[in-house]
């Protein structure tokens, strides 16, 4: 843990990485089954947000947008444009939710989205995601707990073998999916809010971007309030949880900073042992956790020689720096884009809250770099090793499949990140 | 405020051929049934190729997070390329509050000090538009404090589509950078390029062409293109608009305040880069450049033929439907035509009616155009057999439904396919997507479904 910046001198982003709410809470509601995620704002905003997503899962993405014009966003308190939009997208689809979610334009005049929806006769859900506020991170976490206070019907009694999983925004669809399966693995019918396992996960559909296609039901979110357990991963989750237990108080909460590595998958095995009474996990569980093992061992010799750069969003950063860290890396600087509470606990020398200009003012210092697309253009003129991870990957193919969590993922990723330095130190 | 584009007579262009039948095509786009960037976006399309020039957006994060390093604009400027970077405000609530104004000069100043461009282009966004940050004043006071251009880009994302945030980028340009300098030299066959954005390096396609012939790119809006330049961009005997209909009104003005004619047209496919080097040499007017440009048109078209010679044997009988929108309706077509590939179908629906009259002439009476290809192309791969489908993502299922090729005409490109070299970039892609077993292989039904 090292010194942490979090007040910046200078007046601009340089190269940002910083991506904003409201794409966040796009994402969220993509990971909602047949849901058509409506952002309140101009129409370059959606248009933005959909080619964005479109070039990283290389898959159509369905998005909707208020169209708010110069005059309309003078005139109008969103009656017009928000009632319209609803008007003309089940005219074409029949979505079972609108996830309505505002920009900067509509929040600084103050448009009343929640008053808007709720006169509207739609399933939807509304919430406040200016993009001169949070993040990427934080604009997820807004939309999935306002799903929880606005769908979840309370629940008196609880289903012990329900769980449900909150998963952080730069989490991949496999990751996801491979998280969920472990869990089940110790008998929980698991459920993730958001799911994009089933949805962005890189599947051939037929209809396709007309709606998300796949994705946790809208039936099975208002459900979720007579789960046993919830588990939330990555700091910006925690809310969420609090918000879902109070569908039910009997609801048991447990928190994951993140879970990559030996030890974070430790503990959550160790909390899910404690929850069933099972005395071991199941046998593949077990069977990973050695191969983890023997990846950090091959893998120590080229990572305790190389200095790493990473740059993401702060529940992100906590997995890559912790992950790298024990098997020796050493990560001389962590950039994150927005503050959290994860910065203090990092495993990093030099902790900054920045963009890729400050990395590149700070290259002397690492060798290998860890971060978005935008990191790539630096790696090749300063030639650094680059291992791609986070929104967006416009560079390589097969984004929704890369697995870092866990034992197994744990494995892939410090054999990637291995092989790239030791790549870097023989040129 | 005098520099500032009435945008209600940037949507009137009366240069538009689609505003003789009085439809306001460009404008109001329908809530919940939109598609298609905003006029922020195109201003930045526009100005961002200028690689010694540093754009500043001042916005939140969507506008710019989501856009810088988005576009392949090649350059052959040898300084820090800024036409790949980021500068952008990112506004937060305490802006919006009490204004953004400190931030907009300070940002200046970092960017000229560390940086050394010769001009920033300072964006409006929604929110700071409505906020009233007066952009124009503190560009006025940094270029006293700089002696560089500041260009003010009133272009918040709602005042409308991509087009006409193209055209005000234009605007911009004209309003602060062309005749603000003069050549050292100037020649009869000075040109500007303008809409040509030199997306994966398309104008390097034909720029040695041109030069060879003599004619010399004065400046450019705003592939490879130089701030330095297009300062000079008065003194031009031609303004070549290629493929651009924001750009007809720019070229309007500096035609009305210069003298300087405009032609307007495509480098895309064999016939249109043979037709576009003549239009540019008779549009000179000089008899024997005319002379030159034929006899160089006719060697380029030889060599190209020759290369083409396999690929046409192997496209020999192939069919391909066309499913996309504006001036690709024709334009791809038109390519797919110069391959020996018969298009037997394109789609209209996204297309303007002058787009429309060309694409009947491109496909003759025999090609279908559809007015609602989503549910047509696929009947139409039946009734004529097509081989080949091209189209964006969404029609990827239909292709392996069909078992036939596919190619995303949508993509983001990553080679060129202007010109004459271009094509064969173009035919070498589609003969692989045509060889690919890929389609038929992954349109296997599955085990479980016999």
């Amino acid at each position: 843990m090292g010194e942490v910046i979090r007040k910046r001198e200078k007046p601009l982003q340089v190269n940002p990485f910083k991506l904003s709410q409201p794409m966040g809470a796009t994402l969220a509601f993509l990971g909602v089954d047949k849901c058509m995620p409506l952002m309140h704002g101009g129409q370059g905003c959606t248009s933005f947000t959909k080619v964005f997503f479109t070039r990283h899962f290389c898959e159509p993405i369905a998005i909707q947008t208020s169209a708010v014009t110069d005059v309309i966003a003078v005139l109008d308190g969103g009656d017009y444009s928000i009632v319209e939009s609803v008007k003309n997208i089940t005219q074409k689809v029949s979505p079972s939710l609108i996830g309505l979610h505002t920009t900067g334009l509509p929040e600084t005049k103050g448009d009343d989205i929640r008053g808007v929806a709720r006169k509207i006769e739609f399933p939807m859900v509304a919430v406040n995601t200016p993009d001169y506020e949070g993040g990427f991170e934080s604009g997820w976490a807004l939309a999935c707990k306002a799903m929880i206070e606005q769908l979840v019907e309370p629940a008196g009694h609880i289903n012990d073998n329900k769980l449900v999983l909150l998963p952080h925004v730069s989490l991949q669809p496999i990751e996801v999916e491979k998280i969920k399966e472990f869990i089940g693995g110790f008998g929980f019918n698991v459920l993730a809010l958001p799911d994009l396992s089933t949805s962005l996960d890189g599947h051939l559909g037929e209809k396709q971007a007309a709606l998300s296609s796949g994705g946790i039901a809208v039936e099975e979110i208002r459900s979720l309030g007579d789960a046993g357990l919830v588990i939330s991963v990555g700091d910006s989750m925690r809310d969420c949880a609090i918000a879902l237990q109070k569908k039910n108080t009997d609801m048991r909460h447990h928190h994951f900073a993140h879970l990559q590595g030996l030890e974070a998958t430790d503990s959550l095995v160790e909390m899910l042992l404690a929850e069933t009474g099972f005395s071991g996990p199941p046998l593949p569980v077990a069977r990973w956790r050695l191969r983890l093992q023997d990846a950090m061992l091959d893998s120590h010799f080229s990572l305790g020689q190389s200095r790493f750069l990473v740059a993401a969003e702060p529940d992100q950063l906590a997995g890559i720096c912790q992950s790298l860290h024990d098997a020796g890396g050493k990560v001389a600087l962590a950039i994150s884009t927005v503050d959290s509470p994860q910065l203090e606990k990092l495993m990093a020398d030099k902790v900054i809250v920045g963009d890729l200009e400050d990395a590149e003012d700070m290259a002397d210092d690492y060798d290998v770099m860890i971060g978005n697309f935008h990191c790539e253009a630096i790696a090749h003129r300063l030639h650094m090793g680059l291992i791609l991870r986070g929104y967006p990957n416009w560079e390589q193919v097969g984004n929704s499949l890369k697995n870092d969590v866990l034992y197994e993922g744990g494995s892939y990723f410090l054999f990637e990140a291995a092989n790239t330095a030791s790549g870097t130190q023989n040129e | 405020m005098a520099n500032k584009p009435k945008i209600k007579e940037l949507l009137d262009e009366r240069a538009c051929a689609h505003n003789k039948t009085r439809k306001t095509a460009c404008n109001e786009p329908t809530p919940g049934a939109t598609t298609g960037g905003c006029a922020f976006e195109g201003a930045q399309i526009s100005l961002f190729p200028y690689a010694d020039a540093a754009p500043l957006v001042h916005g939140p994060m969507t506008c710019h997070g989501t856009s810088w390093e988005t576009r392949a604009t090649g350059t052959s400027w040898k300084g820090r390329d800024l036409t790949q970077m980021g500068f952008t405000t990112d506004i937060n609530i305490n802006d919006v509050v009490f204004s953004g104004e400190e931030k907009i000069s300070a940002s200046i100043d970092y960017i000229v000090k560390r940086y050394r461009p010769e001009a920033v282009f300072v964006y409006s966004t929604c929110v700071t538009a409505l906020i009233g940050d007066d952009i124009d004043l503190l560009c006025k006071q940094a270029a006293e404090r700089h002696d560089i251009p500041m260009i003010p880009v009133h272009s918040p994302g709602f005042v409308g589509s991509k087009n006409l945030g193209s055209r005000l980028g234009g605007e911009a340009a004209l309003a602060y950078l062309v005749g603000t300098k003069e050549p050292e030299e100037t020649t009869p066959f000075d040109i500007n390029l303008i809409g040509e954005y030199n997306v994966t390096g398309d104008m390097w396609q034909y720029t040695p062409l041109l030069e060879e012939l003599g004619i010399r790119v004065l400046s450019t809006l705003s592939g490879d293109g130089r701030v330095a330049q297009i300062r000079t961009a008065h003194r031009a005997r031609l303004n070549v608009i290629v493929c651009a209909k924001s750009l007809i009104s720019l070229a309007r003005k500096m035609d009305e305040r210069y003298g300087i004619p405009s032609i307007s047209l495509s480098f895309y496919g064999k016939r249109d880069t043979s037709k576009g080097l003549l239009a540019i040499a008779m549009a000179l007017g000089d008899a024997d450049l005319i002379k030159r440009t034929e006899k160089l048109i006719a060697r380029e078209e030889r060599k190209l033929e020759k290369k083409l010679a396999p690929y046409k044997v192997f496209f020999r009988g192939r069919k391909a439907v066309l499913n996309t929108g504006g001036n690709k309706t024709w334009s791809i077509a038109a390519a797919l035509q110069d391959l020996g590939i018969e298009v037997v179908a394109t789609a209209v629906k996204k297309a303007t009616e002058d787009d429309r009259e060309k694409a009947r002439m491109t496909l003759g009476d025999k090609g279908v155009l559809m007015m609602n290809p989503g549910v047509e192309q696929a009947k139409l791969i039946d009734e004529t057999g097509a081989d080949l489908l091209l189209a964006g993502g969404r029609s990827l299922y239909t292709a392996i439904k069909k078992g036939i090729a596919f190619a995303d005409v949508n993509q983001e490109k990553k080679k060129s396919y202007g010109g004459y070299d271009g094509l064969l970039n173009l035919a070498e892609d589609l003969k692989n997507a045509l060889q690919n077993p890929v389609f038929k292989i992954v349109a296997r039904r599955a085990p479980w479904e016999k």
